[in-house]
């Protein structure tokens, strides 16, 4: 087992962690928003990178531009199933199992309308910076992983920020965990959830932006992301973003190293089944309290 | 709906009752997080008497009650059922032990008719299995119709007979208090601990859950009362008081409340 | 007739015309629609199980293709590899499945609501990986081929239409023995746990037991659905086991209306019929299919059977 070996391992398990992370914090920040476990998070990475790509190549925009499209159309999407299902849903007082169902649902039906639009192929997107890499010590890293790690950064501190100092983040925060006592001081709950919903859509989108110049995308890799989103979701206690950061890492180092000399499958298989054990011996994750429905 | 309307069922209700236990709290003590909310609760509940728990909000009565029934574990102290320590035991097992509760909000089964509402009262004493159900079993049908018959006798005996094929879900909350109640009959408990019982209810409503109780205690069932209403504290035998997790005054209802402690407490006098 | 209850005679003739209309149906029918129709009994067999546990237990399962798959998978092996009869076969299928989710399901079903639908999900896929990766035993994407067909009394299950005369009496049956169930001292128990769970416990109903059971009966149900898959196409690899299919196996009781055990036949028809009826529009169909899953959970919470009941009841029947 060469050094090598093992800090491409690590560097690999970073970068992977950055993006569970962003996943795992897309699903904190609706459920923190909404009160609702959102099973189809991985979808809006898909959609994100997805409709970069045919922006890209069906309608020529510079990639920058592709980028804001494909976030912009992540985040529509989320406020798009609040408005449509989750509003009339919520008024009809459904059941948890219903709301799971239907962002199951969604996540089919979403993967289903990428296979159809997108075709069975993976696309692939521009690294940013270009296509090179950094020699750190005996491994590589590319050089748009130094950017993914960057940008991932970047997105959950402006998280952090806006939950805590900006009066629409806290609103945002108030609104879902007392609903009746948000309202009484003048904050519309419904439209706290729908920015809640498009905040989620384009975290999620901004994740398969960042991931496809890595892995390429497509049309499967919705459910994927999702539960390895999950993993890191839980592993910080689900209603704490940056909690998710941290669960995200650790998920992505753990399955790294577990399978240094492996066939890469069984990574999958070390990330679901350490989601299946968190959930059981650790509910509340490692840094916060879950605090979710019918636990 | 009163006891008065019941048909007398002689064997009914010997059927339904069996026996009562005394049921002790001894030395509890609790506390969530960092808040004390139960200091040392000492209470007795002795078999086939009427024992009442008063005392203002957040003196830690919904507590105690938790621990009784098994909802939560204790701290310190001890549970005990007929000087058995039950302190470990599951909800299931105290339930199987005769030892029952209801909720403060009836806990009916609300997509379920009051038959079988009133049938699974009954599952603690019956054995019909996965495969026995399944496959159709003549014990399992037998067992079946027994439950049934049982069922109907004990919703004879509440009065309630008439609702036998309603959804418990659609009844004011008065009838389903007595449905709770006839389903924790069902299974023959001895000492039954009731929450806030009247918490919903109209006077008149009240006024037949008063009746209800004196008649199941009348009957030889030990019960354990937990009520912020006076009206129906006076069907107890000895009342409790419990102030900030702690027991002030013990002893009748009008003792209790012209013990200066409890005016204090209650008045601020 | 003096005894009868007068309102059962309609449903015994109904019963009656639906049984002669399942016989003479091959006859009038192409062979591939006969095809169709056993893979909705297929369907309909994984999908009760996946039905009993959401209607009854109101747990989300979207595991079922894993032990689909090992149904399937063990059902190939022994008979192609060790020469087994089909019998023992399905039987070691159904016994590893029941063993799995015995040791599986004892520690995650005391999770609850999403993360135990998480919990299954993972195992859904775990499964599909590891059907993909141990390819010394599934064959991988090659798959196993020339599973035989079943005989039974010396007589082999080799068209579809024969086929059909055996699964579809096999699935009655099992919707027999889960009607039974439902109906019986464990399905009021299940129902008590999931109108209001501590009134339950108050009851001394042991529900992680009770949910481990039912977990195991849907895994055992999911196994033998697999078995009779494969012994059917004769043919078994990995594309056949993935989430997707677990979904479709969950959309079976969320079409019919998950509380409605005979409803299930509906709602596996729907599921194995929607494709074909799209087929025209190719990869679309998925996207139909998601979009119906997203409309009855939005619009009809109970599903086929629940707007046929509020039908009836329109119609003044109580």
């Amino acid at each position: 087992m060469s050094i090598g070996l093992l800090e491409q391992a690590v560097l690999s398990g970073i970068t992977n962690g950055f993006i569970y992370a962003l996943i795992g914090i897309g699903i904190a920040v609706i459920f923190k928003g909404s009160r609702i476990v959102n099973a189809m998070q991985g979808e809006f990475a898909v959609v994100g990178a997805l409709i970069t790509v045919f922006a890209m190549q069906a309608a020529r925009m510079p990639y920058p531009v592709a980028i804001v499209a494909g976030v912009l159309v992540g985040a529509l999407s989320g406020a798009v199933i609040d408005v449509l299902f989750v509003r009339p849903m919520t008024r009809r007082g459904a059941s948890e199992e219903s709301f799971l169902l239907l962002t199951i649902g969604l996540s089919f039906t979403l993967a289903a309308g990428a296979l159809y639009f997108g075709g069975r192929d993976s696309h692939l997107l521009p690294g940013f910076g270009g296509q090179g890499v950094i020699e750190i010590l005996q491994a590589t890293l590319p050089v748009h992983a130094a950017w993914l790690i960057v940008v991932a950064t970047a997105v959950v501190i402006a998280l952090r920020l806006f939950y805590t100092r900006t009066l629409l983040g806290l609103s945002m925060s108030a609104a879902a965990s007392d609903a009746d006592g948000a309202t009484s001081t003048g904050i519309d709950v419904g439209r706290m959830r729908l920015l809640t919903f498009l905040l989620g859509g384009g975290i999620g989108a901004i994740a398969g932006v960042l991931v496809t110049p890595l892995i390429s995308m497509n049309y499967q890799m919705g459910i994927g992301l999702t539960l390895k989103g999950f993993a890191a979701a839980i592993l910080g206690g689900l209603t704490n973003p940056l909690g998710a950061l941290f669960g995200g890492l650790a998920l992505g180092l753990l399955e790294s190293l577990a399978v240094v000399g492996f066939p890469s499958g069984y990574r999958d298989v070390v990330a679901l089944s350490l989601l299946v054990v968190i959930m059981i011996v650790m509910p509340n994750g490692l840094l916060g309290r879950a605090g979710r429905r019918g636990g | 709906m009163g006891p008065e309307h019941g048909r007398t069922d002689a064997a009914g209700a010997a059927a339904l009752s069996q026996g009562a236990s005394t049921l002790v709290l001894q030395g509890i003590a609790h506390s969530f997080g960092g808040l004390q909310v139960l200091r040392k609760v000492d209470i007795e509940v002795p078999a086939g008497r009427l024992v009442g728990l008063i005392g203002p909000n957040g003196s830690g009565k919904t507590t105690c009650f938790n621990i009784a029934s098994g909802f939560l574990r204790q701290n310190a102290g001890r549970v005990l059922l007929d000087d058995q320590d039950i302190s470990a035991s599951s909800v299931q097992a105290r339930s199987r032990a005769g030892l029952v509760r209801t909720f403060q909000a009836p806990k009916v089964f609300d997509q379920m008719t009051v038959l079988e509402n009133l049938m699974v009262g009954a599952h603690k004493s019956t054995r019909t299995g996965m495969l026995g159900a399944m496959l159709g079993t003549r014990g399992a049908r037998a067992e079946q119709a027994a439950t049934r018959e049982l069922a109907e006798r004990c919703a004879q005996r509440f009065g309630i007979d008439a609702l036998l094929p309603t959804r418990a879900g659609l009844l004011p909350a008065g009838q389903r208090r007595i449905v709770e109640l006839a389903r924790a009959c069902m299974g023959r408990p001895r000492v039954l601990l009731l929450d806030e019982p009247s918490s919903g209810l109209n006077s008149e409503e009240i006024e037949v859950l008063r009746r209800w109780i004196r008649e199941l205690n009348r009957d030889g069932l030990t019960v354990f009362l937990v009520s912020h209403d006076m009206g129906l504290m006076t069907v107890c035998d000895t009342v409790h008081v419990l102030y900030f997790g702690e027991v002030i005054a013990s002893g009748s209802l009008a003792d209790v409340q012209a013990d200066a402690r409890v005016r204090e407490a209650y008045l601020g006098i | 007739m003096t005894n009868r209850n007068p309102g059962r005679t309609p449903l015994v003739v109904t019963m009656l015309v639906l049984l002669a209309l399942w016989v003479l149906l091959p006859l009038g029918l192409s062979r591939h629609h006969v095809d169709l129709l056993n893979f909705a009994a297929i369907l309909g067999i994984g999908g009760l199980g996946v039905g009993l546990l959401l209607g009854q237990c109101g747990i989300v399962n979207l595991g079922q293709a894993a032990f689909f798959g090992i149904g399937a998978y063990a059902s190939a092996w022994c008979t192609t590899t060790l020469g087994w009869p089909a019998s023992a076969a399905m039987a070691t299928g159904a016994v590893i499945s029941a063993a799995i989710a015995a040791v599986i399901g004892y520690p995650i079903l005391r999770l609850s609501g999403f993360f135990l639908a998480l919990a299954t999900l993972a195992v859904g896929s775990i499964a599909s990986v590891l059907f993909f990766e141990w390819d010394w035993l599934t064959g991988g994407t090659l798959g196993i081929g020339g599973v035989p067909k079943l005989s039974l009394l010396g007589w082999t299950l080799d068209t579809p239409e024969r086929f059909y005369y055996f699964v579809w009496p096999v699935l009655a049956l099992a919707l027999w023995l889960a009607q039974n169930l439902v109906g019986g001292r464990p399905g009021l128990a299940m129902r008590a746990m999931r109108d209001a769970a501590p009134a339950a416990e108050v009851m001394a109903v042991d529900m992680h037991r009770l949910k481990t059971q039912m977990f195991v009966l849907c895994a055992v149900l999911g196994s033998l659905a697999g078995s009779l898959y494969s012994h059917y196409v004769s043919f078994v690899s990995v594309q056949s086991f993935t989430v997707e299919r677990s979904i479709f196996f969950l959309l079976v009781p969320v079409i019919a209306g998950a509380h409605s055990v005979p409803g299930i036949v509906a709602g596996a028809l729907f599921v194995a019929l929607i494709p074909e009826l799209l087929s025209g529009l190719g990869d679309f169909h998925q996207v139909v299919f998601g979009l119906l899953l997203v409309t009855v959970v939005t619009l009809m919470p109970g599903g086929l059977m629940g707007l046929l009941g509020t039908l009836r009841g329109q119609g003044g029947r109580r």
